[in-house]
């Protein structure tokens, strides 16, 4: 039998503009897969696509996979393909498969026993994971002009989940996110409404004049966290546990 | 005992020292309870499942900026580091420092919220009402809309608590010590009725103001996330079943969201008090805190677990495997029958973990392999299940062959298997100077 492979954009765009594209090919499902990126080892017998993203066609996918799955596997999917996997593509697609094979589609996400199920299972709650990590443990340093700033280098591109959270929290603060890995900035002007750049041509030495008050409130913070342990219960085991070390470089009170 | 006053001209770095060590022993540094939204005017907003912001390096959550108001007391508690006739430095902090901290350290994302705890500055009224005056700043003038957690003083005016009440998130009064034999002893200017009655009073608040909220939706909140309080644990003899009895009455009878137990700390060589030699008694701690969660999500009893004849907790098994070992006749339970309540009381499996084997069971029956991508601790589990009627292995269902199987599998604790991972040598101490590697001074 003919494998089909379907090359998609890393993005919820290019990927439901895949799983589009595999229902009209009207070929068994177990023929076609979808990857995202450039093919590596080319197999033979394989027909290789390349498929470039379409708005309209992904609009389409997302709305029929909120229907017909439920607004909570939507959301679980959407979270799985802001996962840094290269197999998510394949994943969800087949996910969406078993679902709409399923009498009832809504239950699709209880199905852990389908493997590819169960792998959107677990990059969503790896997304999830990270994302929580990093509302609690990002920090912002106050630049020359009262603009908040933060550094983060997320496994997993996470800086859309982050920026409704803290646009809740600040909404009155002109902040901004930087993900180094995807060379990536979140912006969020003082009560409007938050955008995303890439590939900005900006001065990143601009990003560590801090405001008069900053060193200040750092070192009060790292002050505060010596402070507040009991030496009888010293347990640095238990701290790395719940707080890993790669997060720390990123942590103020860490530094120094 | 002299008492020094530097008031004047301590710079803000000493006072957040000063009064940051005085609070750390109060261990409540949870920010949940309540799902708040931020109206876009001020800053901040609440997240019902609590966030943690930093871990401190006795492995503890730093979630809310926790600190006294001030440190100055007009009582004598033997167990408190902040007692009058200590000889410590005090501070005290203005209402609009307090204010100031917390918004600068909120909006780097250092902290939640506000835990404001306080010594006694002359009378109960008076310190609650500076407890007021410094959450009504944050709340009104700063527009702060992050968690605050604060302290009901015993014995302050019911108007004050309940006006704190309405700007706070969190209220919190400590039992202290778990029966009323144990505060007189240790805390002679304590009363037990005194601590009951603010508890009281915010349970029937807390309780008014959801009728009220039915009637009128945007009416003020009351104490949205709850009432919590602490005991602290290995200062006076009671024993773990009177613990245990004493949090049940607290969660039926006063509804409370938390009861925090705290490992006592030997701070002030007291006559009174307990050595300590060991530390802490941090696994004590740790069972206790097992055995709360079994109350409140596992839907198990204080009777069930401990009893008069059984006392305290075992050492070596966790509360819920060693309730599952005395009560083999319920086990084996077959997986995909079994009601939800039955799954939770299987030791391996969690309450996140009985929710997905309901869900997943619909769509076919579970296989080993399923139970284990779902999150269920096989090790642990397989002793006491079965899945369409087959066991994992041939094993017995005899107390002593699981007993020893379970504790092959070495517990997870979170300190050294000893619970010591830190000791204060003292000159007094006998200790046995041979084994000195986990010693560390």
């Amino acid at each position: 039998m003919e494998e089909h492979y379907l090359i998609c954009e890393d993005s919820p765009e290019g990927i439901f503009t895949g799983i589009y594209e595999a229902y009209a090919m009207q070929k068994p499902h177990d023929s076609i897969h979808i990857q995202i990126g450039e093919e590596e080892n080319l197999r033979l017998f394989a027909v290789y696509r390349h498929i470039e993203p379409d708005k309209e066609k992904s609009l389409r996918v997302a709305e029929t996979l909120e229907r017909r799955l439920g607004p909570e596997a939507y959301v679980e999917i959407c979270c799985a393909l802001a996962a840094q996997d290269g197999g998510k593509g394949e994943a969800v697609y087949k996910t969406v498969v078993c679902g709409f094979k399923m009498r009832n589609g809504q239950q699709v996400m209880g199905n852990l026993g389908n493997p590819y199920v169960h792998k959107v299972f677990e990059l969503a709650r790896n997304v999830k994971n990270e994302a929580h990590h990093w509302k609690e443990f990002l920090r912002f340093q106050e630049l020359e002009d009262g603009t908040l700033f933060s550094k983060i280098g997320p496994k997993n591109h996470i800086v859309t989940f982050l920026m409704p959270h803290f646009s809740d929290r600040l909404p009155l603060y002109n902040f901004m996110i930087y993900d180094e890995n995807r060379k990536i900035f979140a912006v969020h002007p003082a009560s409007g409404e938050w955008y995303l750049v890439s590939d900005a041509q900006v001065d990143m030495e601009k990003f560590g004049i801090y405001s008069e008050n900053e060193r200040k409130y750092q070192e009060l913070f790292r002050y505060f966290c010596k402070k507040i342990a009991i030496k009888e219960r010293k347990n640095l085991k238990l701290q790395r546990n719940m707080l890993p070390l790669w997060f720390q470089e990123y942590m103020v009170e860490f530094g120094e | 005992m002299v008492h020094f006053k530097v008031a004047e001209e301590q710079s803000i770095m000493e006072k957040l020292g000063i009064l940051t060590d005085a609070a750390k022993y109060d261990v409540a540094c949870t920010s949940s309870g309540v799902d708040r939204r931020g109206d876009g005017k001020g800053m901040g907003n609440t997240i019902a499942a609590g966030i943690c912001h930093s871990f401190s390096s006795d492995g503890r959550c730093i979630s809310l900026l926790k600190i006294l108001f001030t440190n100055e007391c007009i009582y004598d508690c033997k167990y408190c580091i902040n007692r009058k006739s200590n000889d410590v430095p005090r501070a005290s902090f203005t209402p609009d420092e307090v204010c100031t901290l917390t918004m600068e350290f909120y909006k780097r994302n250092y902290i939640e919220g506000l835990f404001l705890s306080s010594g006694i500055l002359y009378h109960p009224d008076f310190t609650m009402e500076l407890i007021y005056q410094t959450i009504y700043k944050l709340r009104n003038e700063c527009h702060f809309q992050g968690y605050i957690h604060v302290k009901a003083i015993p014995g302050a005016d019911p108007v004050l608590i309940q006006k704190t009440g309405f700007l706070a998130d969190r209220m919190s009064v400590n039992l202290e010590l778990p029966t009323a034999e144990g505060l007189s002893r240790l805390a002679p200017n304590k009363h037990r009725k005194n601590i009951l009655a603010p508890m009281r009073q915010i349970q029937n608040g807390i309780k008014a103001n959801k009728n009220e909220i039915v009637l009128y939706k945007s009416a003020p909140r009351f104490v949205a996330a709850g009432q919590s309080t602490q005991m602290i644990v290995g200062a006076t003899p009671e024993n773990d079943f009177q613990l245990m009895s004493v949090a049940e009455s607290l969660y039926q009878k006063f509804e409370l969201k938390r009861v925090f137990y705290s490992a006592f700390v030997n701070v002030n060589e007291d006559k009174e008090l307990p050595a300590l030699p060991g530390g802490p008694p941090l696994l004590r701690e740790h069972r206790l805190y097992q055995a709360d969660w079994l109350l409140r999500f596992y839907g198990f009893s204080a009777g069930e677990l401990l009893s008069e004849e059984r006392p305290n907790f075992n050492i070596l098994l966790d509360p819920k495997a060693d309730w599952a070992l005395r009560h083999l006749e319920l086990f084996p339970v077959e997986v995909n029958r079994a009601d939800y309540r039955m799954l939770l009381r299987i030791p391996g499996i969690g309450v996140k973990s009985a929710q997905r084997i309901v869900r997943a069971r619909r769509s076919g029956a579970l296989r080993f392999e399923d139970l284990k991508k779902i999150g269920v601790v096989l090790k642990r589990a397989l002793y006491f299940i079965t899945c369409s009627g087959k066991m994992m292995y041939n094993t017995k269902i005899e107390e002593d062959y699981i007993t020893r199987n379970l504790l092959n599998v070495k517990e997870k604790l979170p300190f050294d298997k000893d619970g010591v991972t830190y000791k204060q040598l003292s000159l007094f101490d006998d200790v046995n100077f041979q084994a000195p590697s986990d010693i560390v001074v």
